[in-house]
């Protein structure tokens, strides 16, 4: 059991297919406290974003345990306590930008937290949060991928989830996009006080943003480090010109040192 | 300022259309010169102006008596094998295995030659609207039930996660999630059988009917009145036209988003 909003993760592992099959994650222990934001970095195929989608109780692992605030995964998804933002934006074409970010109210009807026309208000601050104040009535094949992404934060902020798994969500946008997208996310986290879980492949991205670092091993995916990230929050982009943030960065690639660089290209989603 | 921007829309489709317009009036114009030069017999080949003068004298009767009729049975026909077919459609994606066991009868049905059914469907139920409906329906079944199931598999599995983590019903899935996003396919689906449909009717009023374009055309061909003949096929063909245009305007209406149109 865990403070409530944290997530206890223990021994979880998770073998596709059966006795020729995969073994993507083995052994996973981590904890993650309440309001706390943590990467977890590593190169491609080291089940990552499996390890998300179990926290997310989108996939049941096949053998440990997940604790999501004294529930089980499926039972928080089931509560509506998580926010997931995929690499791809995955809007709705139909749906203009405030209806995208109004989705979830109106899936989730009577169980939604924020009700009737307050839940327009909250949708239009949010995106006011992600700097697309004018966009809310352009279609999502109307603006940029960048923006998209940003809809997509906002969609995943709007009932106000407990936690926020995230998927790589800015692997696809230019470094400038990134930059900006980051701030802003270090910005929206702040003031909605979730716990975020960050999956991505860039160990410069996972430093400036979260309070810890997991980095993991491939094949299996195995936690190869914990690493505290000493910088305090606010941040700027500046730090990372800090020999700190380098020695980090430096100390978490060696880790990967011995790892075939073919083998950290297979499985790209 | 609106108007004028409708105005300029007008224009620029009228500029589109141009060119199809023009090869259609230069292909006129060629065949009326050659039935006059090589003097062909016109019970052979009648001129367009034959057949222009042909329309001008019947066409208020054929289309009142019988287009009428014929675009009666292919609408109807239209409606009832595109309904069936989206409600196949729907058994399909939430059943695979209904799937797997109907969807090589599907083909069957659709490889089955309708002029040999037709006749049958005409001994059973006579020189009524039923054999012509059903084998308009027939007609338009496969190619919307192809689009719709096609488009109610394209969402991505992220968009089914996306309502998971939402805690989403199946049903709200359904309608919120895989209805939408099937709609550019169905209309796809929609606009070929719309064309498809009024020639299911015309073959089924050739096997017995006793009014409708097919019917005329069948008749007239037993006196080698081909002015009539061709007065029929441009009556029926261009009802055909208005048909897929009504439904290309249904789908516009009901697909506003950038980039909806899937042959566009």
């Amino acid at each position: 059991m865990t403070a409530s909003g944290g997530i206890a993760i223990s021994g979880v592992g998770m073998r596709f297919g059966g006795s020729q099959g995969v073994t993507a994650l083995e052994g996973i222990d981590l904890h993650v406290s309440a309001g706390e934001f943590v990467a977890i970095v590593g190169p491609s195929g080291c089940g990552k974003s499996t390890l998300l989608r179990i926290v997310g109780g989108l996939l049941a692992p096949t053998s440990g345990s997940v604790d999501v605030g004294g529930k089980t995964p499926s039972q928080a998804r089931r509560d509506v306590e998580f926010g997931f933002v995929f690499q791809q934006p995955t809007l709705f074409p139909w749906l203009r930008v405030l209806g995208n970010v109004l989705l979830p109210d109106r899936v989730l009807g009577r169980r939604s937290p924020n009700s009737g026309p307050a839940s327009k208000e909250i949708a239009r601050e949010l995106l006011r949060d992600v700097g697309l104040e004018g966009f809310e009535n352009h279609y999502p094949g109307q603006i940029s991928g960048g923006m998209q992404q940003r809809v997509a934060l906002a969609r995943a902020l709007s009932y106000g989830p407990n936690t926020l798994l995230m998927d790589e969500p800015f692997g696809a946008l230019d470094e400038f996009t990134r930059d900006r997208l980051n701030l802003q996310l270090l910005e929206v986290c702040k003031k909605s006080g979730s716990t975020v879980l960050f999956v991505t492949h860039s160990i410069q991205e996972a430093i400036f943003l979260a309070n810890r670092v997991v980095m993991l091993s491939p094949r299996p995916g195995r936690i190869a480090r914990i690493a505290e990230v000493p910088f305090p929050k606010p941040r700027t982009l500046e730090i990372r010109y800090e020999p700190e943030f380098a020695a980090l960065a430096g100390e978490l690639r060696g880790l990967l040192e011995g790892v075939d660089d073919d083998e950290m290209a297979l499985d790209r989603p | 300022m609106s108007s004028t921007r409708e105005r300029n829309r007008f224009v620029a489709a009228a500029l589109r259309a141009l060119p199809s317009l023009a090869i259609f009036a230069l292909c006129l114009v060629a065949w009326e010169l050659w039935v006059n030069i090589r003097d062909v017999p016109a019970y052979l080949y009648p001129s367009p102006t034959d057949i222009g003068k042909e329309l001008r004298d019947e066409g208020v009767s054929l289309a009142v008596d019988d287009l009428r009729w014929t675009m009666i049975e292919a609408v109807l026909g239209f409606l009832l094998g595109s309904a069936v077919a989206l409600f196949t459609a729907i058994v399909f994606v939430h059943a695979r295995f209904l799937e797997r066991v109907f969807f090589p009868w599907a083909i069957v049905l659709q490889t089955v030659p309708i002029v040999a059914v037709a006749p049958l469907l005409t001994i059973w139920f006579g020189f009524t609207l039923t054999p012509k409906v059903l084998i308009a329906a027939m007609i338009c079944f496969f190619p919307v039930l192809v689009n719709a199931t096609k488009g109610l598999r394209s969402i991505s599995s992220q968009a089914v996660e996306l309502m998971s983590i939402l805690s989403a019903s199946k049903w709200s899935l359904f309608w919120r999630v895989r209805i939408p996003s099937s709609l550019p396919y169905i209309f796809a689906g929609l606009k070929v059988a719309s064309t498809l449909s009024v020639i299911g009717a015309i073959v089924a009023e050739f096997t017995g009917a006793d009014r409708g374009i097919g019917f005329v055309i069948i008749q007239a061909s037993y006196r080698l009145d081909t002015r009539l003949m061709f007065a029929g096929i441009a009556l029926s063909s261009a009802a055909g036209v208005v048909f897929f245009n009504v439904i290309g305007l249904l789908e516009r209406l009901a697909l506003r988003w950038p980039d909806a149109r899937l042959d566009r």
